[in-house]
């Protein structure tokens, strides 16, 4: 059976890969992972998840790029940029390309929980899916 | 270049003295020659008549053998090279000379020629023309002068040889003089003003090269070695202002420059770094943001994973709030790095204390540091950004342990109420001109403020002008620069109405003052002239002082050398060697500053050290719907 995916996490560095997947995991959602731009938009989950989670630092391509690219694949899906470190600048051209919200790392699980769940209440229909708990 | 120059202008100066004394000496030569000879001409004419007189009565009752002898006689005098007397008809018929007696000259000779240079011979001759220069065979100078023997009636009367009475000249008596005498006197005063003009020429070049060095070359071999500190990057060197003249005048304007040009490195030295921290505080951002994103993503959600293990959840929640921290840490250094206003809420200042000495008592316990916390519990709440104010006391008491070191010591943290004076203290929140005009301008911040600006005059200069907004602060920004002590005029920038008023003088120096409008309470007033620090808000001296909150910390520690006391708040200073950033005291300062509050320190080698932080209770109370708006613009 073809896996569903909820959330697709784009960030170079595994460990926060790794953490992410294993909050939202536990969590219940099914959670994808890719480390730079390339890997991300070959990901089969690129098309078909419901949120994407996109640091703006990646090795390959520039963040908004891939943000763009991203939007443009599905105009209709929410994408939560998670950054180490933003100008202003950099965050408001973020906002511009189309980005739900901005999650400023280093956050704690309910932190990331709390910006996962208001993206998708906000842009998913109501009934589409039903939430995990 | 130096020797050149001194060299250049003696030889130039020597040139002239020896063209000009040259002429002059030429010309009092010229002079004296002629007085010479015109003395000598007087003399010769003289001797001539005389002569013509004294052998007047042998000539008429023609003593012959008289005469001659009478001539050879006056021949043989000194001076006199020659005596002839000549007939009509050119024969001499006497002369000092014997061997000459007899001999006939042509009457075109040099002796004759006065008179017969043309066919008719003149019969009187003006007395200039008598007189003759020539070279005698010695090459000497000889001076000729001639006397006509006139006829006259007791030469045709008489009765030896009687002349025709028809002649009017009956012969001429020559008589040469030599002008060796004269020629040696004329050349020995040439020479001796040659010598003279020598030594006037070389003393005036020696007196004018010594003034030059005294006068030039020494104040500018000191400019040029000034300079080339200068260029080697020392801006400490100084000029000796040695004369009032152009030349101290160019020593002191090369002091008061290297003085500003060490400001303004200063200045550009503190900017490098803030932009060195920034760009540090960038990258560790980014870099330092990705690891705690993993610890602080797992350890949370351990945390939650483990609600049935009280022991293990109390750590984990301390790994949790520890990353948080250093979160808070990273963020506050990228605030210090783009300074962000603090997130002000009324904070109890004790609280804070007791949190930053909860974080550090393990550490302290374990390096033999005692900390006492003498806190006063009647604190008024302080409108604070804890979380700053905490990173601030962590970074001082860290800095408290350092000193005490290995040997053990005491730091007390302690807080109390206290009043702060009106300077320094008070800011303003509105401004009106005269014809009440809005002068605030929230785009341009001072200590975190939004300035005031005004329109400043400055010569023919005319710029914007942003006054701090607070009491007995004078960081103005100025649009244009302005000469220390110039009177400026000030404007509002939107109507143009002056400023300054008629009815106050500054009280420290006597310039006139100008004033803003505020809700506050009346006019504000400063002083014109610029550098001048002076001002006077009577509502703020009117209110006195208000309440503030001081946290001090204090430590038994080495203390901070008098010579690093002045630099320890400047970014990357540190006394810590490589385990310093020194960045704590900056960003505590920062913070502070932001705050509108002070740090203080006082230290003592030896003895420890004391850092006052005191922030003030009413600064930011949103009192007026100004006030209320920057805040919103602060959290915005």
């Amino acid at each position: 059976m073809r896996p569903r995916w909820d959330v697709l996490v784009v960030d170079d560095e595994e460990v926060v890969r790794s953490g992410v997947s294993r909050v939202l995991s536990e969590a219940g959602y099914e959670v994808a992972t890719a480390a730079d731009g390339t890997a991300a938009l070959a990901h089969p989950a690129a098309s078909s998840c419901r949120l994407v989670l996109l640091d703006l630092m990646l090795p390959d391509r520039s963040g908004i790029g891939l943000l763009e690219a991203l939007r443009e694949l599905r105009p209709d899906r929410p994408v939560v940029v998670i950054t180490g470190y933003a100008t202003s600048e950099s965050l408001a051209r973020a906002l511009e390309a189309g980005a739900a919200s901005v999650l400023a790392k280093p956050f704690d699980a309910a932190e990331l929980l709390d910006a996962v769940r208001t993206a998708l209440a906000e842009t998913a229909p109501a009934g589409a899916r039903r939430d995990p708990p | 270049m130096r020797s050149r120059l001194g060299t250049q202008v003696v030889l130039g100066v020597a040139l002239t003295s020896v063209l000009t004394l040259g002429a002059m000496i030429a010309f009092v030569l010229r002079a004296h020659r002629a007085a010479l000879t015109g003395e000598l001409h007087r003399v010769a004419d003289q001797l001539g008549a005389t002569i013509k007189t004294a052998t007047h009565d042998d000539m008429l009752e023609n003593r012959r053998d008289r005469l001659r002898r009478q001539i050879e006689a006056l021949g043989r005098q000194e001076g006199i090279q020659s005596v002839r007397v000549y007939n009509k008809e050119g024969r001499i018929v006497f002369a000092s000379d014997p061997a000459e007696t007899g001999r006939a000259v042509d009457k075109r000779a040099e002796a004759c020629y006065a008179c017969h240079a043309e066919d008719r011979p003149l019969e009187r001759l003006p007395t200039p023309a008598r007189f003759r220069i020539f070279r005698g065979p010695d090459g000497e100078r000889l001076l000729g002068i001639i006397h006509p023997v006139q006829n006259e009636p007791s030469c045709w009367t008489a009765s030896c040889h009687a002349h025709d009475p028809e002649d009017t000249v009956l012969g001429v008596l020559d008589v040469t003089v030599s002008l060796a005498q004269v020629d040696r006197n004329i050349a020995s005063s040439q020479r001796r003003m040659a010598a003279l003009a020598a030594v006037a020429i070389a003393a005036s070049a020696f007196i004018l090269w010594w003034l030059i060095r005294r006068l030039v070359l020494k104040p500018v071999r000191a400019l040029a070695a000034g300079t080339r500190r200068v260029a080697e990057g020392d801006l400490t060197a100084t000029v000796p202002v040695a004369a009032r003249n152009e030349l101290g005048e160019l020593a002191r304007s090369f002091n008061e420059m290297t003085v500003r040009l060490a400001e303004a490195q200063r200045q550009l030295t503190q900017a490098d770094k803030l932009a060195s921290v920034g760009r540090l505080a960038a990258g560790m951002a980014h870099e330092i943001n990705n690891p705690l994103t993993g610890v602080l993503t797992y350890a949370s959600f351990l945390l939650k994973r483990c609600e049935s293990d009280p022991a293990l959840r109390e750590d984990l929640e301390v790994v949790v709030r520890e990353t948080k921290r250093c979160r808070d840490i990273v963020k506050g250094l990228l605030d210090f790095a783009r300074p962000a206003p603090p997130r002000r809420v009324p904070a109890d200042l004790n609280d804070v204390a007791r949190r930053a000495a909860r974080i550090l008592m393990n550490q302290l316990a374990l390096n033999r540091v005692g900390l006492a916390l003498d806190l006063a519990e009647d604190l008024p709440a302080v409108p604070a950004d804890a979380n700053q104010i905490q990173q601030v006391l962590v970074n001082l008491l860290v800095n408290a342990a350092d000193a005490i070191g290995e040997e053990g010591g005491t730091i007390r943290v302690s807080t109390r109420l206290v009043r702060l004076p009106p300077r320094g203290n008070r800011p303003i929140r509105s401004a009106r001109c005269p014809k009440g005009c809005d002068l605030l301008d929230v785009a341009w911040r001072i200590g975190g403020l939004p300035s005031i600006r005004v329109l400043r005059r400055c010569g023919d200069q005319e710029a914007a002008y942003h006054l701090d907004p607070t009491y007995g602060r004078f960081n103005h920004r100025a649009g244009a620069p302005c000469e220390e002590g110039v009177l400026a005029g000030f404007e509002c920038p939107r109507c143009r109405t002056a400023l300054v008023v008629p009815d106050v003088r500054c009280d420290s120096c006597g310039a006139p003052a100008f004033a803003v409008s505020t809700v506050e309470g009346g006019r504000v007033l400063w002083c014109t002239r610029n550098g001048c620090h002076w001002s006077r808000w009577d509502w703020a001296e009117a209110a006195g002082e208000e309440p503030g909150v001081e946290i001090a910390v204090e430590d038994t520690g080495r203390g901070i050398a008098a010579s690093d006391l002045p630099h320890v708040f400047e970014p990357f200073f540190t006394t810590k060697g490589p385990r310093g950033t020194g960045l704590g005291l900056s960003i505590s300062w920062g913070i502070v500053n932001a705050h509108g509050g002070t740090i203080e320190v006082w230290s003592e080698e030896g003895r420890g050290s004391r850092f006052t932080v005191r922030l003030p209770v009413g600064a930011v109370a949103p009192a007026s719907p100004a006030a209320a708006a920057d805040a919103a613009a602060a959290r915005a």
